[in-house]
């Protein structure tokens, strides 16, 4: 095929779109399952102790109501199943505030909600570790994550012409799909389907298999649209289960959504991180030591700690390095994967210190990172498979215009606002997982088409539309022949959409497959060819009905020669506003080297999305924790503040041409993590230029600024 | 939610009665903050009174009386109509502006008039029925009395007129614009009586009853809300500082209004959103100001003596600070003028 | 070095598409976006052409009808049946719900119209949105015994002449207004409403002066911004809901700008 006439590379708008703008795409809850009931989780209103009475009466007595589920009565299940957080019901014993300690099955969703509100419930409290200003210096070396040390860093900061450090805060945040975690549970015999939002859909059902203690073949998930994840539905939480057993037991299907209440403490959160980062530089700006040293809590029993020192393992030049990590247990829900994990909030910190640092210097602070570019991983000395910092902070400082930024800061007024320019970088790793798929040929005459099968997810973020045009191309057929199938544990095995490993895992698989059907075809027809025929010219010559093949992919053999991740620099500009302390990011600019881009529609998209989640860690959402008793007092999203579109402006998205083949065959590297990473750093830097206040807690609220 | 019985009303009188045959009936107009909490199982009628469909949504002049001259705004209507009716932009824009900063297009397009003037409290601990709360359970022997807020994450709570017993701020935007307006609440009770209630009068300060957010009875109607004329048209101004730009409720804000000859003040008013139990009025800068020219240092040292007077909580000591600059920020943009 | 600048609504690849095949309908196309006719057509025309590879789902958007009765009874169970009568769509619809029941919840559990989303269920997210007698409303917050002659219109009747796409759909999909598509539902329905509140000349709190009212308005983006703020985005649609908006409202194309560079 020649160049021009491909479709990977090009603006396709998204294939399930239409069902998007027209409400016809099914979500969890909108599968059409005939006689459901409904059921309504309950929760603990303490965060630590027993639960030593826990009263019913009432609530199984209120009209339609089928059953209650507590602890008492639900049926054993394996609580090292692979479901995140425990909550499944197990026991009495409570670990944290809003743990599910129970759940009400009704003929109707108002039937259940009332009874929910009718269990009266004793408990036999303990003190919680709730306050983590107060335990965070109890925390301990972290199970997870070993301590990294090059070199000398004491030494290299006690000897240094110019040192920061400073300890860097971000909140709680909560991941907030505008879809709440939500199942409708089917039974038929010793087989049930789950109809849910999931970001892995071989995990959720090997989970959903060992919990219930049935094989996985007798779990369907099913999840063609996916109301957000951003990593809360990457793992699966007591919710999905919960749904399963709650329609075992009154024998019918059930649906369960979590209420935005509910949200807070059933699926998972970003955690809270003080990061202290200490950063050593000679006088004319050589980065000398790196040091970042985290502290953050996990829960009771199961530790997750978000990898904040990663982009310092990577990202500058410097012969003396620390990350370390410590962790304190608290009563909290276990914390989990959230947009970016780590490199989003790690990259607040370091990148703000860098600033902090080329302020000192008196030094730009594109030209301090040029001067501390590595020409290698500098954590294991590996080659890059491809790394375009110094391009995306060059054409981005050209795009943006960021000569016109004043090195001090406060010097840039207009009315009642100042205005200030901060940059800020990024990255995130790429890799290839273990992805298998289906490609189905059939011709009616000369009529081919094509179906895509595999258990891959799409939550927003393309994949139908990209693997369309992967097979389009790698088939010849035009995009409307093809069917997407995903989202089904019924099809071939996939890589979760996590991690940004979603598009590289899928697209390649896809692409194998469809090269594997062309090979077959020409083998098939024992025939030599000059030039290479197409699948679908071959089903025609050799009168072919139906052919399918099926593909297992992994990356290459010598991935892991190469350092490869996704890189990105953030341009932000600002207005404070002098009387009222209200931000507005007025203009931003992401450019990113992220491999080869299979949509430019689609992927802008995806990096503006990440970009608009950095705005929201940077300026708006935090979730507060009441230290007395471990309740969030932000539990709902007039409390907690996701970005609203008045406080996004000019958003501009540019891509650095690459084709990274040393990471994957197809040259992908994934872009839905990347978009996030660097954009609070970029905007608090931004802030400081405007106001000459440096804001280290996130987020950057009015207040903090009078 | 509790079960409830869903009654409609026909008329005015036939709602006020049917209210007053039930301890436990509420009236249903906008919903928007009362479904809100009834889903929370804070609020918990067993009966509700749909009045949505009673006459009561026209605005019209005010031809007779004390207030004749401005404008009654029925207490039916919509919130988006209100913002918009030519009149009430024309004449009172300071109106405008306010309910316009509040919610959302959908939530004005439900919200009534009256209904705005109820909003209860966006206190987490009000809302969350596990927390102790004053306001949501009353003080009494058998109550888990206490201010979850008092010693708890009161980062958004009140500055101004707390007691012991509650520390809650008051929600809306548009009442804070109607303090401004010292407007007059019309009200029918049940057996025909028609009350007029002065605004400064209308809301409460907690004291040892924050259960009760106003000095209505139950059953009472809010039927109509009147805007006395004024001369402020052309120098008012409504500021809201939140943590987010658009849908988000007030770290505070501020309604300020001018009548100026030449550059001297002739009459001023100032209200405060998100500091007390009720819309502040800011009468210390208030009467400092009156009869003064009307510059940024005047603006500033009434401010300041009004904000000296705050009693902040832990967490929101920065709202004395904000409070003086956004007092006087809105007063600049008040004499900068609606340009019309 | 910036090579990718394209400006139109439609690809170069399906502009030269459709000017090949169906001239006479390209300017609708620009105009208006793709309806099902066009699909239909072009699917005749060629079986092929790179918009049309939505003609699967094209097809299951238009099929699908609602097979719920005109007439649905009440369980045995429920307490306080409320009988309500209203318009859904075009359609008289007659039922008995829950006085709790919300318009929300009536929509998607009785009527099987599961477009409309709960993401909050209490007013704070706007992805219920629904347009009742003309308005955008929240129906999480609307009771359904409430809705007595009242008019719904849910995003299932968004679609003009249930044949084709109406415009802010179209400028949905072609300026990749959407991620996850759970928000969508509630931004189209907000958005239909926001075009007619501009046309009566409705006032923002970002409109410079509100005391003057006279006639329709024309909305600069900052406006567009601030009148869909009660629509929460997660994905981050936010800059391509509003240049959606912009392009229906205005009646000019919006720029769509894919910068790959090197």
């Amino acid at each position: 095929m020649r160049e021009k006439d491909k479709v990977t590379g090009t603006p396709v708008s998204r294939i399930d779109g239409i069902l998007k703008v027209t409400g016809k795409a099914d979500y969890s809850t909108d599968h059409p399952v005939k006689n459901v009931a409904y059921a309504v989780l309950f929760k603990s209103t303490v965060a630590a102790g027993t639960i030593t009475n826990i009263d019913t009466t009432e609530a199984e007595k209120s009209p339609g109501v089928l059953t209650v589920i507590t602890h008492k009565n639900a049926p054993k299940l394996n609580v090292k199943g692979g479901i995140r957080g425990g909550a499944m019901l197990q026991s009495p014993a409570i670990e944290f505030y809003g743990q599910h300690i129970g759940m009400v099955v009704a003929e109707t969703f108002e039937q259940a909600r009332h009874a929910s509100h009718l269990i009266k419930v004793d408990y036999d409290k303990a003190a919680p570790k709730v306050d983590f200003e107060k335990l965070a210096g109890e925390a301990v070396p972290s199970k997870d994550h070993q301590d990294e040390k090059r070199g000398d860093t004491k030494a290299a900061l006690s000897a240094a012409d110019v040192t920061v450090e400073e300890v860097y805060a971000t909140p709680i945040e909560h991941h907030h799909p505008l879809e709440p975690h939500a199942t409708i549970a089917e039974w038929n015999g010793d087989h049930v389907t789950l109809y849910n939002s999931s970001q892995i859909i071989n995990g959720a059902q090997n989970a959903a298999a060992a919990t219930l203690g049935i094989k996985p073949e007798n779990v369907r998930i099913v999840s063609p649209y996916i109301g957000g994840g951003f990593g809360s539905k990457g793992g699966q939480w007591a919710n999905l289960v919960l749904c399963a057993v709650a329609a075992k037991m009154v024998n019918r299907p059930v649906k369960m959504a979590l209420t935005r209440q509910q949200m807070v403490n059933s699926v998972g959160l970003r955690q809270r991180n003080y990061q202290k980062v200490s950063l050593a530089a000679t006088k004319d700006g050589k980065l000398t030591a790196l040091s970042h040293e985290i502290t953050t809590h996990c829960a009771i029993h199961d530790e997750f700690v978000e990898p904040c020192g990663d982009c310092s393992r990577i990202m500058y030049d410097t012969p003396n390095s620390l990350i370390s990590y410590r962790v304190v247990p608290m009563n909290l829900i276990l914390p989990t994967y959230t947009r970016g994990p780590g490199k989003s909030t790690g990259s607040f910190a370091l990148e703000s210190a860098v600033d902090e640092l080329a302020y000192k210097l008196k030094m730009d602070p594109i030209a301090f990172r040029l001067k501390n570019e590595p020409a290698r991983d500098p954590s294991n000395g590996k080659p890059w498979s491809s790394r375009a910092t110094v391009q995306c902070l060059n054409e981005g400082a050209k795009a943006f215009g960021w000569e016109k930024r004043k090195l001090e800061p406060r010097q840039n007024q207009q009315g009642n606002y100042l205005i200030g320019y901060g940059v800020a970088c990024g990255t995130y790793p790429a890799h290839q997982n273990k992805s298998s798929a289906i490609v189905k040929l059939k011709r009616e005459g000369s009529d081919v088409t094509a179906i895509v099968e595999l258990a891959a997810a799409d939550l927003g973020t393309g994949t139908y539309t990209i693997l369309a045009q992967t097979a389009a191309d790698a088939l010849d057929l035009p995009m409307n022949k093809i069917t997407v199938k995903l989202g089904d544990s019924d099809l071939p095995p996939a890589a979760g959409s996590v991690g940004s490993v979603g598009a590289t895992s899928y697209a390649n698989v896809v692409n194998d497959a469809c090269i594997k059907i062309t090979n077959d075809l020409i083998a098939r027809s024992g025939k030599q060819y000059f030039t290479r025929p197409t699948a679908s010219q071959l089903m025609i010559s050799e009168k072919v009905s139906d052919y399918q093949v099926r593909v297992d992919s992994k990356a290459p053999d010598n991935a892991d020669d190469y350092s490869s991740h996704s890189f990105n620099a953030n341009f932000a500009e600002v207005r404070v506003n002098i009387s009222t302390g209200m931000v507005h990011v007025s203009r931003f600019l992401a450019v990113t080297g992220a491999g080869k881009v299979l949509n430019p529609k689609t992927a802008r998209s995806q990096i503006i999305g990440g970009n608009i989640w950095g705005i929201g860690m940077a300026l708006t959402e935090e979730s507060v924790v009441d230290p007395r008793w471990g309740n969030f007092v932000t539990r709902s999203l007039a409390d907690y503040h996701v970005p609203s579109n008045l406080d996004i402006g000019t958003m501009e998205v540019i891509f650095i041409r690459e084709d990274d083949t040393a990471s994957n065959k197809m040259g992908i590297k994934g872009i839905g993590e990347v978009g996030i990473v660097g954009v609070a750093g970029a905007v608090a830097n931004a802030v400081f230029n405007a106001t000459g206040k440096r804001v280290r807690d996130l987020p950057i609220t009015p207040d903090k600024l009078l | 939610m509790r079960p409830f019985k869903y009654t409609n009303a026909n008329d005015a009188t036939s709602a006020v009665n049917l209210s007053a045959g039930n301890a436990n009936a509420r009236f249903l107009a906008g919903g928007t903050n009362l479904l809100d909490l009834m889903k929370e199982d804070v609020e918990r009628p067993d009966e509700l009174i749909d009045i949505t469909r009673l006459p009561l949504t026209q605005i019209k002049p005010i031809s007779v009386g004390t207030n004749q001259g401005g404008l009654s705004i029925g207490g039916l209507g919509k919130n988006t109509d209100a913002a918009n009716h030519p009149l009430v932009r024309q004449n009172y824009p300071l109106l405008t502006q306010a309910i316009l900063a509040g919610a959302s297009g959908q939530i004005r397009n439900m919200a009534t008039n009256g209904g705005n003037l109820l909003q209860r409290t966006r206190c987490p601990y009000f809302y969350d029925v596990a927390m102790p709360c004053n306001k949501r359970e009353p003080v009494g022997p058998s109550s888990r009395n206490g201010c979850g807020a008092l010693e708890g994450i009161n980062r958004m709570h009140a500055i101004f007129g707390w007691s012991e017993k509650c520390v809650a701020v008051y929600p809306s935007d548009m009442a804070i614009a109607l303090a401004a307006l010292d407007a007059v609440v019309r009200v029918s009770s049940a057996g025909g009586q028609e009350r007029m209630i002065l605004f400064a009068d209308f809301h409460r300060l907690p004291g040892d009853t924050p259960e009760k957010d106003n000095n209505l009875n139950h059953g009472d109607l809010i039927t109509a809300i009147d805007l006395p004329k004024n001369n402020f048209a052309d120098h008012s101004s409504y500021l809201k500082v939140r943590d987010r730009a658009s849908y988000a409720f007030a770290l505070l804000s501020v309604a300020a209004a001018l009548e100026l000859a030449g550059n001297r003040i002739v009459q001023v008013r100032i209200a405060m959103g998100g500091v007390a139990h009720k819309p502040w009025r800011a009468l210390t800068a208030e009467k400092m100001l009156v009869g003064k020219e009307a510059t940024e240092a005047n603006f500033k040292l009434a401010a300041a003596a009004e904000m000296a007077q705050a009693k902040p909580l832990e967490h929101n000591k920065f709202k004395v600070e904000l409070g003086n600059r956004t007092m006087v920020e809105a007063l600049q943009l008040a004499l900068d003028g609606n340009r019309s | 070095m910036n090579e990718g600048n394209e400006t139109p609504q439609l690809t170069e690849d399906e502009k030269k598409l459709f000017e090949e095949l169906m001239p006479e309908d390209l300017a609708e196309i620009i105009d208006t976006g793709v309806n099902r006719r066009h699909f239909l057509k072009l699917m005749t025309l060629l079986g092929g052409g790179l918009l049309a590879y939505q003609s699967a789902a094209a097809e299951q958007v238009f099929a699908r009808s609602p097979s719920v009765p005109l007439v649905s009874d009440a369980p045995a169970t429920l307490e306080n049946g409320v009988t309500v009568s209203f318009n859904v769509n075009g359609a008289s619809r007659k039922l008995m719900v829950d006085s709790r029941m919300t318009l929300l919840d009536t929509l998607r559990e009785k009527l099987e119209l599961t477009g409309s989303k709960k993401g909050c269920d209490h007013g704070q997210c706007g992805a219920c949105t629904v347009i009742v007698d003309g308005r955008r409303v929240l129906s999480c917050l609307t009771l359904a015994a409430s809705c007595e002659g009242r008019s719904v219109k849910t995003i299932e009747g968004i679609a003009q002449g249930n044949a084709s796409l109406h415009p802010i759909q179209a400028a949905f999909l072609k300026h990749d207004g959407f991620q996850c598509g759970f928000c969508t539902p509630g931004q189209i329905c907000s958005a239909v409403a926001l075009l007619d509140e501009a046309k009566n000349g409705d006032a923002s709190y970002v409109t410079k002066d509100v005391r003057k009212k006279s006639g329709p308005v024309r909305l600069s983006n900052e406006e567009i911004r601030e009148r869909m703020s009660g629509n929460l985005c997660r994905c981050g649609a936010y800059p391509n809901i509003v240049a959606a908006i912009q392009e229906v409202h205005s009646g000019k194309l919006v720029e769509q700008t894919w910068n790959l560079i090197g």
